[in-house]
């Protein structure tokens, strides 16, 4: 039997800043053989721990590349995320996963794609943007739309750099407040959709973010004509185990962590949420 | 030569039984405590199982599932590297006269701890433990679990079931674990005839009829709250009643909500699980300070959705429920399981 509390010990690789408050850490296993067992989808997450401070979910950032690293960004929110921010290169701390479901791939082949992330919801999607760009023939349009508070909170900006600069994909940045070297969108995310050329019969929407921004950006996507089967999300709860027992993370019968974190649109509304 | 599916002790007897039962392991059993209530408790002699007791104020859940388990302990030897040691504890336990509501609710706990993945905290001290099943006599003043489909006699679940008769104790065998309790100290059983195993049958049908009260009105009450028709006034007003105390999360023997801590000891250290309440404010709040279940109201729903409703039901093979009646003494605001459902049935407070 396995034991599905114990972490493996993993240390940390690289630290890049993100923002004022979010980094990524690139981390590896201690075991190398770990690594190879390691097969993840993107959409899939893990259970980080420092030891002394305590376990907190985090998606899985990166691709599954050449490497034998994955990436975790972090933004410092409370004990967990802080100690994290607290560590050094070379640090171990403990990893538990993959977990979870993970996003649709081969289902949505041949399909346009739409990505929409706010702040710091594009994380999740980050690892299947690259995975898509690297099988590009298999989908069809692809349009990748990120929004944040402020330019300050732009995650990724390699990434965005180099998403800018493909002509296989349209890519677009807007964030809620400019400032004075901002020459961008001004506005929430949703305000892109009018410059972007979208086909809702033909596209499979991937919407990652805040509640709030999830809750305005479904709304448009709705009555863009998307049907609630092609609309993704991923949802976040309180977590405990990750793996279906402690029942932190229910809605209705859903566990999080186990029958998600990954949902379509038609799943989530049938899902009794007390709350 | 067949081995017998039922044996007889004379109750003179059990004391010596008990007492080769504590040589082979810890025996956990009811016992008086403080104030004169009766408790599952630990006894080192065997004149301290309460052989007479009613019910017992827990359930065996803190033996399987404890309130604070140890699950894992960290070291650091050197300056970087960190050694992992999960914990499991191997402990053999046998657990003597247990009622059957609760050894439902251990059979309950099996379900939700073997579920993939499976919990091998949970299965390590349940493979290590056997059960043994005191039938109910007489109803207690809070018990149904007539409606809950958890006793006064099991069908099966068990490793042994014993059940009073005038002088004897007919003892029922499960499983070949069942067995192996009785194989030290055989000679002081003898094989049961038939005529005492139909004896056993006529007792069971006399308690049930006693057990008749309709105390809990589940047929209504599953019905409602899987199509989600409770009214939230409804919920509004229990919530209202609710001091979010958890009591009647730590005294059932179903729930089994837990949240995990870290304790630094220097360098070195230990993880832990504690039960944890799913009524609990803070039990859903997220860092950012969002929190899905804000309201007390949803709370109560939420407890009572994991317990009452078919999804459930359907993947743990029962609602989660045993007709304990713990929580009728646990529960200051009246929420308890039959006024609840009673309520639920009623549409009304
Ligand atoms: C599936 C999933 C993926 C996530 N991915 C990321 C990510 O890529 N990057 C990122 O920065 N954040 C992510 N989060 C949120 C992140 O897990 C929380 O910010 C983090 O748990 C806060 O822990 P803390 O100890 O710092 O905060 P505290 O407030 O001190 O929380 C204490 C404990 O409560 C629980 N908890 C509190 N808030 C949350 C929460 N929002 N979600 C889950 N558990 C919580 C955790 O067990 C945590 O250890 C994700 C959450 C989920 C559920
Ligand atoms: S809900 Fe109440 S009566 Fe039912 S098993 Fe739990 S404590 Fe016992
Ligand atoms: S996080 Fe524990 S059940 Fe989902």
């Amino acid at each position: 039997m396995q034991n599905a509390y114990l972490p493996d010990l993993a240390e940390i690789a690289s630290i890049r800043d993100e923002t004022y408050d979010t980094r990524t850490f690139g981390l590896r296993f201690v075991d190398p053989a770990r690594w190879e067992a390691f097969q993840y989808r993107p959409g899939q997450f893990v259970e980080v721990s420092v030891f002394g401070v305590g376990e907190a979910p985090f998606c899985l950032a990166s691709p599954r590349d050449g490497t034998d690293t994955f990436e975790v960004t972090v933004r410092s929110a409370g004990s967990v995320t802080d100690a994290l921010h607290g560590l050094k290169v070379g640090d171990q701390l403990g990893v538990r996963g993959p977990l979870g479901n993970g996003f649709p791939f081969d289902e949505v082949k041949g399909r346009d794609i739409l990505f929409v992330g706010g702040g710091i919801g594009l994380p999740p999607l980050r690892p299947l943007i690259w995975d898509m760009l690297s099988n590009r023939g298999d989908f069809g349009k692809m349009t990748v739309l990120y929004g944040a508070r402020t330019p300050g909170d732009l995650v990724y900006k390699d990434d965005l750099e180099r998403w800018r600069g493909r002509d296989d994909v349209d890519f677009m940045v807007t964030v809620d407040v400019g400032d004075e070297t901002w020459t961008g969108n001004v506005g929430v995310v949703g305000t892109l959709f009018p410059k972007a050329e979208i086909s809702p019969e033909t596209t499979a929407a991937f919407v990652c973010g805040p509640p709030i921004m999830i809750r305005f950006v479904v709304r448009d996507l709705l009555s863009m004509g998307f049907a609630e089967e092609d609309i993704y999300t991923t949802l976040e709860r309180h977590m405990r185990c990750g793996v279906g027992k402690c029942n932190h993370c229910l809605i209705g019968d859903k566990y999080v962590c186990k029958d998600g974190p990954v949902f379509s649109y038609r799943q989530m509304k049938t899902m009794m949420d007390p709350g | 030569m067949s081995q017998p599916a039922a044996y007889v002790i004379t109750r003179s007897r059990l004391a010596e039984w008990v007492g080769q039962l504590l040589k082979q392991a810890q025996v956990i059993a009811p016992r008086t405590v403080h104030g004169g209530d009766t408790a599952y408790d630990v006894v080192e002699d065997p004149s301290q199982v309460a052989w007479d007791y009613s019910s017992s104020i827990n359930p065996l859940k803190r033996f399987l599932f404890p309130q604070t388990e140890e699950l894992l302990r960290w070291r650091r030897p050197g300056s970087n590297g960190l050694q992992l040691e999960p914990t499991y504890d191997e402990t053999d336990r046998i657990f003597l006269a247990v009622r059957p509501c609760d050894v439902s609710g251990v059979l309950f706990l099996d379900r939700v701890f073997s579920r993939e993945p499976e919990d091998i905290y949970y299965m390590t001290r349940r493979q290590h433990s056997a059960l043994v099943s005191l039938t109910c006599g007489e109803p207690g003043e809070d018990c149904f679990c007539v409606c809950a489909d958890a006793g006064p006699f099991l069908e099966s679940g068990y490793d042994l079931q014993l059940t009073k008769l005038s002088d004897d104790y007919l003892v029922e065998v499960g499983t070949e674990k069942g067995r192996s309790l009785i194989a030290p100290a055989e000679h002081l059983f003898a094989g049961a005839p038939d005529e005492l195993i139909r004896a056993r049958r006529d007792i069971e049908k006399d308690v049930d009829d006693r057990f008749e009260e309709h105390k809990a009105y589940f047929a209504a009450a599953l019905r409602k709250v899987t199509f989600d028709r409770v009214p939230d006034e409804l919920w509004d007003g229990m919530a209202d009643r609710c001091l979010e105390c958890g009591g009647c999360s730590f005294v059932c023997p179903t729930c089994t909500c837990f949240l995990v801590a870290d304790w630094p000891e220097g360098e070195n250290g230990h993880r832990e699980r504690l039960w944890d309440s799913c009524l609990y404010s803070c039990y859903t709040l997220e860092a950012s300070g969002h929190n899905p279940r804000a309201q007390r109201r949803d709370r109560v729903k939420a407890r009572f959705f994991h317990k009452l409703s078919y999804q459930f039901a359907k993947e743990l093979e029962a609602h989660g429920c045993v007709g304990c009646g713990r929580c009728i003494t646990a529960c200051l605001g009246s929420n308890d399981m039959p006024t609840v459902t009673a309520r639920i049935r009623r549409g009304a407070i």
